[in-house]
């Protein structure tokens, strides 16, 4: 009995599939009118596919990934906030664990790295993480947006938006600068501006591992005869990956170079 | 710009992160935080509780192991006195029933003695007694043999002394 009800589960999937993949090649999709260089160009350059913002400004459509992002973040935090954290116990259920795992892992490397000042640190590592994290992640729910030409597109990783990445570079390297002022005054300044190149490197690695996740899957959703089986391991595994190597990468840097300019200036004797 | 880079779209960016910033900080990092402090400070105040009374006991136990020692010590001395006393008491003792039995012996002494010295008295008045119903028999009885008998008499009564 268990044996038929499987071979039919097998041929009912096995119909599914082939009905899906001949789908695919008799139904052409209407958004693929540019050559892949084009679609890799605006991928970079987002010179044709933009997104309107609340119709005040048209915005690159990373923008509204990071929108996206905050709003979720909002959600699930009021959400956690209101109904988990008050009821958390001396011995964590899951979903304790799972919170308390995610703030202890960056406080501890806020803690490890900068030893002498940490608080805003550990809070910072903390947002940039969880953004950069589930930022990426977002790529793979496929989130639909209409952009100004009224195709639809779909949202990218925020930070695979060059501003995106610029922002958070930057932000990193000002953070760390204020790590520096705060301990180290203008000895800290110095220190500081001695990694002059780190806000350009943060900035450029983050929107590279990003965009070239997002170029190498958009190569591989562009030829039909890729699409089958090879997604799972390029869209799902590559962008997991990244993501939670790039998240590491940026708040590893940002609370290794805060703790460095942070540490206070040994007299001498 | 260079790869379009736009400043008010970092601008719009950095906004919004401003505002992920402050959700995240205070609804749910703060918060977490507070609580894994607040858990740590009271499994610390544990720790320390236990280690206090553990160091309390640990003190209690030398105490009561210094005051053992010291009433063992006590207790040995305690039994060397006694013994001591003991000792004494029976030499006092031995020293006592000694007198009391040479006393004995000197008063059983005298008495015998007294005895003796009262048996002998006893013993010459009633010789002299004999002696003199001896003498009146034969110089009652007969005349001539008298003075014999008498010395006879006299002469038996020393030889049994």
């Amino acid at each position: 009995m268990d044996k038929k009800k499987r071979k039919i589960g097998i041929i009912v999937f096995a119909c599914i599939a082939v009905c899906l993949m001949i789908g695919t090649i008799i139904v052409k999709s209407p958004g693929h009118h540019d050559s892949i260089g084009e679609l890799m160009r605006d991928a970079v350059l987002h010179e044709t596919n933009k997104v309107s913002l609340f119709g005040l400004m048209d915005v690159n459509p990373g923008l509204i990934s990071a929108f996206t992002v905050t709003g979720i973040f909002l959600v699930l935090a009021l959400i956690v906030r209101i109904f988990v954290i008050p009821r958390f116990k001396l011995i964590p259920g899951k979903l304790q664990l799972l919170l308390e795992t995610a703030v202890g892992f960056f406080d501890n490397l806020a803690k490890s790295n900068s030893p002498h000042r940490n608080k805003f640190l550990g809070a910072y590592i903390f947002t940039a993480g969880a953004y950069i994290f589930v930022g990426t992640i977002l790529e793979l729910f496929g989130i639909q947006a209409i952009t100004t030409q009224g195709t639809p597109i779909s949202l990218p990783a925020p930070l695979a938006d060059i501003n995106g990445a610029v922002m958070m570079g930057c932000l990193s390297y000002l953070v760390i600068l204020s790590g520096g002022i705060a301990e180290n005054k203008l000895r800290g300044v110095g220190k500081t501006l001695k990694e002059f190149s780190l806000p350009i490197s943060m900035s450029f690695r983050l929107f590279g591992a990003l965009l070239s996740g997002a170029l190498v899957t958009e190569l591989v959703y562009h030829y039909i005869a890729l699409s089958y089986g090879l997604p799972i391991i390029v869209g799902v595994l590559f962008t997991l990956l990244h993501a939670l190597i790039q998240a590491y990468v940026l708040t590893m840097l940002t609370a290794l170079f805060y703790g460095e300019v942070s540490e206070p200036a040994h007299k001498k004797k | 710009m260079p790869l379009n880079i736009d400043w008010q779209q970092i601008l719009l960016h950095l906004f919004n992160f401003v505002i992920l910033f402050a959700v995240l900080y205070f609804l749910l990092y703060k918060p977490v935080k507070q609580f894994m402090d607040e858990r740590t400070e009271y499994y610390k105040n544990l720790d320390d509780e236990a280690k206090a009374n553990l160091a309390e006991s640990e003190k209690v136990k030398a105490e009561y192991t210094e005051r053992l020692s010291q009433s063992e010590a006590e207790i040995a001395k305690s039994k060397e006195i006694a013994r001591k006393e003991l000792a004494m008491s029976i030499d006092a003792q031995k020293k006592q029933a000694e007198n009391e039995a040479a006393k004995i012996i000197a008063d059983a002494r005298i008495t015998a003695q007294r005895e003796r010295e009262k048996i002998l008295k006893e013993a010459q008045g009633e010789i002299a007694d004999m002696v003199t119903t001896a003498t009146e028999k034969i110089v009652l009885g007969s005349g001539a043999d008298a003075f014999d008998q008498f010395f006879a008499v006299a002469q038996r009564g020393e030889s049994d002394e």
